[in-house]
């Protein structure tokens, strides 16, 4: 296991922000923490990034215990954080130079690695550019590229997209996406759902301090009783009972139209296609309503994620 | 018109750091530019001299004189041995030291030149010119009395040796009590028997000791606000977050402060030496053959105005709680530690909590080597000791607070 999190707590006076989380990544994974604002995420990152130690559980990442080994643990990760946490007045480049420089990386090698990471977020061109003048898509392009200087083999991100523009929220995701394929293990903090449903493999909701469920999309549909639902609008009214024999599946229907609920639409399709065919019901259109994160939050927390 | 008159008055009084800087701030800089310029109006507040006495004839006649003296308004005597004195000069401390010689009363009665002296500091010269007046004026009335006396007899008793007694004693009396109401009829006779020798303790060679108190003075005020400004920085970083990406590095807190430090001590060094070089060059300071004693002092400045600007920044929950604390406490610091006007020329106790501010010790240090020349050792090293002590402190005092206030990021 890459990272190992064992019933860790945080509380700030009265305020319990985290109350014994547990989860485990493995090498090469991409693991999102989706909740809302307020969750615990955050106090979550920073622990596991050794800004400050749990009261009480244990964090270990690639096998080193966080408190008693927090600056060899810094040196295998690279923090996104929140704010766009830059030197304004210095440009993109002084600022790639002086977050790598921390990491005592050879001024060749950082030099290359600078070169290489502003090639990958699009701002060669703009690089002796004061970073004050950037737009905040920029910003925050530069703000990934500065905890990846020093090549770290975990990679935190809490939610490195809040206020970006469509072109760099793809630029993010398709460098996170690369990293993420080349092997690099990524922690991925996130309120919107979009984000963890298109990179992350493994997802662990988390509200009120505590992660309420983790697993796979699927996983996470299934642990909710969450379903995709087929629609399918017929020429006429179908028999509701025959087409539930018949499909073996959870069956409603309304107004000329069947509402299938699956656990997989993309499976499940041809089937419930053929056997309305074989029917005789002549199919008119077809929709398919996929379970998302958003419908599974809902009904594991009782409460909208942007609450 | 009315309605933004309504607003403004409305969002200004929400403003409970405006309205403290508008009304607290100036009320405070007033108490303490009256303080240290002597007071108020009330009578009871008439800033004294303070002078040391160093008895070295223990007579009756130099005890009455002492007690003449004590009785003007103006001065507050205190006794103390000869070296003790000098030391206190030498030091800073006190600005001068009257000494009845040996053979003071012989020299009344014999009406020979006086042997008595006013030691001094020549960085008061002005105070000096007050109190050489106020010497002269009280010894007129006791001292005087008594040559006076003395005179009259010896004429008499030299030009009318056989006078009858009884003559001679109203003559005397009437001669004595005429003499009493017109002391400021000084003759030349006795001008000279009772001229007060003066001498400078610290020898003032060259300069100009209001070119000193001038770059000096304002050299280490300019300094703490631009020093405290630079340690707001932290606070900037914690609001934007650099600080929080500071710490995900692998660098230890310690060294985040250390480095901004010795950032701070190098900008400081920068801008008195700076100022001292646009000094010499404008206005022709002489500084060419002080330059080891000014660039330790200006180091040692440098360290316990940064070690200041670090104390406050990591005591401020934010940069404008910092602005309102800094401008408070810089200006008092300043007034108090004589970066505005000389501390000489404030009350006594003003001048005794002058000590507790960076100013001073600086100041005095610039005294020390531009004005009084004194050699490195001693009196001199004492400063930078006791500014090194105090930036010591103030740093470890801000380690402290770092931890507690600002490494406490959520």
């Amino acid at each position: 296991m890459m990272i190992e999190v064992k019933n860790i707590q945080k509380s700030y006076g009265d305020i319990h922000a985290v109350k014994g989380i547990s989860f485990t990544i493995k090498a090469g994974e991409c693991y999102g923490l989706l909740g809302p604002n307020g969750a615990g995420k955050s106090t979550t990152i920073n622990m596991l990034s050794t800004l400050f130690p749990p009261d009480s559980g244990e964090i270990l990442i690639n096998g080193l215990d966080v408190k008693k080994s927090a600056e060899e643990v810094k040196k295998i990760l690279g923090v996104v954080p929140q704010e766009i946490a830059l030197y304004s007045n210095f440009t993109a480049w002084e600022n790639m130079l002086f977050w790598g420089g921390l990491h005592d990386i050879k001024k060749n090698k950082l030099h290359k690695k600078a070169e290489e990471l502003l090639r990958l977020v699009g701002l060669s061109d703009r690089k002796n550019e004061k970073v004050k003048g950037y737009s905040g898509g920029m910003k925050r392009r530069i703000n990934l590229a500065c905890a990846l200087l020093h090549s770290p083999k975990i990679l935190l991100l809490d939610e490195p997209t809040v206020g970006v523009d469509p072109q760099s929220r793809n630029m993010i995701f398709e460098l996170i996406e690369q990293l993420n394929q080349e092997g690099m293990t990524v922690i991925y903090t996130t309120h919107y759902m979009e984000e963890a449903e298109r990179l992350c493999t493994r997802i662990g909701i988390i509200d009120s301090g505590t992660i309420v469920a983790q697993g796979t999309l699927d996983e996470l549909k299934q642990q909710s009783g969450i379903k995709d639902v087929i629609v399918m609008q017929c020429n006429q009214q179908p028999d509701e009972s025959a087409i539930a024999a018949k499909l073996n599946l959870e069956v409603k229907v309304t107004d000329h139209t069947i509402y299938i609920q699956t656990q997989n639409s993309k499976k499940d399709l041809t089937r419930c296609v053929i056997g309305c065919s074989e029917a005789g019901y002549e199919i008119q259109h077809i929709d398919i309503q996929k379970a998302n994160l958003e419908n599974v939050f809902l009904k594991m927390t009782g409460k909208q994620l942007r609450d | 018109m009315l309605k933004i008159l309504r607003k403004e008055l409305k969002s200004f009084l929400k403003d409970r750091r405006a309205v403290m800087l508008t009304l607290l701030l100036p009320a405070i800089l007033i108490s303490v530019f009256s303080l240290a310029f002597g007071g108020s109006n009330n009578d009871d507040d008439i800033q004294k001299i303070p002078l040391l006495v160093c008895d070295q004839d223990n007579s009756k006649i130099t005890k009455q004189t002492i007690n003449d003296i004590d009785s003007v308004k103006m001065i507050d005597i205190i006794p103390c041995s000869f070296d003790s004195a000098i030391d206190l000069i030498k030091r800073g401390k006190r600005s001068s030291v009257l000494v009845l010689k040996k053979g003071f009363s012989d020299s009344v009665k014999e009406m020979k030149h006086l042997p008595w002296e006013l030691q001094y500091d020549a960085a008061h010269i002005q105070e000096m010119g007050v109190l050489q007046s106020l010497l002269s004026r009280a010894l007129y009335t006791s001292v005087g009395k008594i040559v006076s006396k003395n005179a009259i007899i010896k004429n008499i008793d030299t030009q009318f040796p056989s006078m009858d007694s009884v003559a001679r004693n109203i003559i005397i009396a009437k001669a004595t009590a005429g003499s009493e109401s017109d002391n400021s009829k000084e003759d030349n006779g006795m001008q000279s028997i009772m001229k007060l020798n003066t001498v400078s303790v610290i020898s003032a060679k060259t300069g100009n000791l209001g070119l000193v108190q001038a770059v000096a003075g304002t050299a280490v005020m300019m300094l703490l606000f631009s020093l405290t400004s630079m340690g707001g920085g932290l606070l900037d970083e914690k609001e934007q977050g650099t600080l929080k990406r500071l710490l995900y590095s692998p660098i230890h807190p310690a060294q985040i402060l250390l480095g901004k430090m010795a950032a701070s001590i190098l900008v400081a060094s920068v801008q008195l030496t700076f100022m001292f070089g646009f000094s010499s060059a404008v206005f022709h300071l002489h500084i060419a053959d002080k330059i080891l004693p000014l660039a330790i002092l200006i180091f040692a400045t440098a360290f316990a105005c940064s070690g200041f600007g670090l104390l406050l920044a990591t005591f401020a929950k934010s940069r404008q709680q910092l602005q309102s604390m800094s401008t408070l406490i810089i200006l008092s610091m300043s007034v108090i530690g004589g970066s505005m006007v000389p501390t000489f020329i404030m009350p006594q106790w003003m001048q005794d909590i002058s000590v507790v501010s960076i100013n001073y010790w600086s100041i005095q240090g610039f005294y020390d080597i531009l004005w009084r020349e004194l050699p490195i050792a001693g009196t001199f090293l004492t400063k930078v000791g006791i500014l090194l002590a105090i930036g010591t402190t103030f740093t470890l005092v801000a380690f402290r607070l770092f931890r507690k206030n600002v490494l406490a990021l959520d």
